[in-house]
């Protein structure tokens, strides 16, 4: 049975899903076969492969049932056994229309970049931004400040939840902000309170780049955002956007696959697209 | 004799110098032009003292002036004046007056080297240049506080990443022959750009010198913002690293001054302030003013 993988090589993780070819899933949705998640590291090649394999693990398949490898994220271009690279912007987007149809724009939160993407009425790309130069508002900032406050990462989102009295985070960068943390656990500030100010923060560096690219809303707009990236699993992140936006935001519970899956669809839609006009696939160079 | 301070309370680490100057010369501020790199003979430094700030500040600069006290064989009750300056100076509960950091940077460099002109200062959390006039007066500055790019933070946490110690990494760097190209200027994702350099087996001192060349052109792009006027003195904690300082000159095209005092060239700013103020309220027939502390 063939397949088609979309790995995502991300700064921090690389991952892959497979989506199935022949047969289309009941309710005529492509079938999400398997999916695997692995630390990049310095080998980006590696890391997509041992993704993949995680992917054809959980699916039950093996390498030579997979007809089709499209990549993204920015390592893209390393993986060469890939048919084909897309952007993370093209793939986040495709990926976030297909589960949330009704979505207007995408915010991708990922390890060292964060994206902005405002989606037309027929779910294309009409703009996007994006910060990848500067460290504040990217998911590696939650991960040393859970590191310093000696809390999980996933148990940050819940933790920012319950806080009562936000402290703010006032610093533009996330070194710097770990000093105001500092000062805040000292002065003898509640956890949850610090914690939710770290997640006010990223959220009002995402709402400025939203700005950037007219999907801020700021009320006027009623149509959701979909929130994707690891950080999207954070609660209180997704509360922080809710409460600045006066939007809904939609996270879907595979938040950091769906670029990996957008970039399968993407691939589904080649290959056939080729299969249809009785062209071979094009390989790698 | 006469004694003053300067309690300089950085974000990282608080400087004091303590100065002297005989009593009469009062009104007659000591200034040579033919010195290099060492503070002229009167007033003289005549102590100086550092400690990390950590989270308690007040006491961090209390701390770093009775170490100097010490240094110096002196009660703290014979110091005539404190002046407070650096982040931190509204901290500092025994002090008389505070003067920016800015201030005090163009004061001590301009004593030190009197033909300076342009100051950078790089300290652990900020940078600043600063444009200077003949009598050390502070003429115009631009300063980056908002990112720890480009600043010592940002060499701390490269030097942790490769396993070596801060005042390794300068010395090191100048050993470079094929320096790296960072891709980011963010001390956050510098980290992984070090680990992949180091991963595709670059040398630690070709890294090194990529870090330091990325600093260098950040903070010569900053100091374009107002124009460089030669002579530039180096001052802060940073430009106790010899591989920026070369970095600097290369970026530059210019050599530039530092000094062994450059550490301490804010509370000397501070302390040379607090010199005048104490010879004005001689001179006035003041009564010695209070403090604090006693």
């Amino acid at each position: 049975m063939s397949c088609i993988a979309g790995i995502d090589v991300g700064t921090g993780f690389t991952k892959a899903v497979l989506v199935e070819v022949e047969g289309e899933h009941p309710s005529g949705e492509t079938l999400i076969l398997g999916r695997g998640i692995t630390k990049t590291g310095a080998y980006l090649e590696d890391a997509a492969r041992h993704a993949l394999e995680q992917a054809l693990r959980a699916a039950g398949r093996d390498r030579d049932d997979i007809v089709y490898v499209a990549v993204t994220g920015f390592g893209r271009y390393a993986v060469g056994f890939r048919d084909i690279q897309i952007t993370e912007i093209t793939s986040g987007a495709r990926g976030a229309i297909w589960l949330f149809p009704e979505a207007s724009a995408v915010l991708d939160i990922g390890n060292q970049s964060t994206r902005a993407i405002r989606l037309d009425a027929r779910g294309k790309v009409s703009a996007f931004k994006m910060n990848e130069k500067c460290a504040a508002g990217s998911g590696s900032f939650l991960m040393r400040v859970a590191k310093y406050l000696q809390i999980e990462l996933e148990e940050l989102g819940e933790i920012s939840l319950r806080a009562t009295r936000p402290q703010p985070i006032s610093s533009v960068c996330a070194v710097l902000a770990e000093t105001e943390i500092i000062n805040h656990v000292s002065a003898g500030a509640a956890i949850e309170d610090i914690v939710r100010g770290v997640h006010n923060s990223l959220a009002d560096r995402a709402v400025l780049l939203l700005r950037r690219v007219g999907a801020g809303s700021d009320g006027r707009d009623a149509s959701p955002l979909v929130f994707i990236g690891g950080v999207a699993r954070q609660r209180g992140m997704i509360v922080a956007l809710e409460e600045r936006l006066g939007r809904p935001v939609r996270v879907p519970p595979e938040c950091e696959f769906v670029c990996a899956l957008g970039a399968a669809l993407l691939g589904l839609h080649r290959w056939r697209k080729f299969r249809s006009e009785a062209l071979p696939p094009l390989t790698s160079p | 004799m006469r004694f003053a301070a300067g309690v300089d309370v950085g974000s990282t680490q608080t400087k004091a110098v303590i100065l002297a100057e005989d009593g009469g010369q009062s009104g007659h501020p000591a200034r040579s032009s033919d010195h290099v790199g060492t503070p002229p003979e009167s007033p003289r430094i005549v102590a100086r003292a550092v400690v990390d700030t950590g989270a308690h500040v007040s006491r961090a600069a209390e701390q770093a002036f009775h170490a100097a006290c010490r240094e110096a064989g002196l009660d703290p009750r014979e110091i005539g004046l404190v002046v407070g300056t650096g982040y931190g100076r509204y901290k500092i509960a025994f002090g008389h007056a505070q003067v920016t950091e800015i201030s005090c940077h163009a004061r001590g460099a301009h004593f030190v080297f009197p033909e300076t002109r342009t100051v950078i200062d790089i300290g652990g959390q900020d940078a600043k240049v600063i444009r200077v006039g003949p009598e050390g007066e502070v003429r115009d500055f631009v300063m980056n506080d908002k990112c720890a790019a480009g600043t010592g933070r940002f060499l701390a946490n490269a030097a942790e990443v490769l396993g070596l110690r801060l005042e390794e990494i300068g010395p090191l760097s100048l050993q470079a022959t094929d320096p790296v190209k960072l891709t980011t200027v963010c001390t956050v994702f510098v980290e992984s750009d070090i680990l992949s350099y180091l991963a595709q087996g670059r040398r630690p001192e070709d890294i090194l010198r990529g870090v330091h060349l990325a600093i260098a052109r950040r903070t010569v792009s900053l100091a374009r913002r107002i124009p460089i006027e030669p002579a530039i003195t180096f001052t802060g904690g940073v430009a106790r690293n010899v591989g920026m300082v070369r970095a600097l000159e290369e970026v530059l095209g210019l050599s530039i001054h530092v000094s062994p005092e450059s550490h301490f060239m804010g509370a000397l700013g501070a302390a040379l302030f607090a010199l005048d103020r104490l010879k004005r309220r001689a001179e006035a027939g003041a009564a010695p003013e209070e403090r604090g502390w006693q």
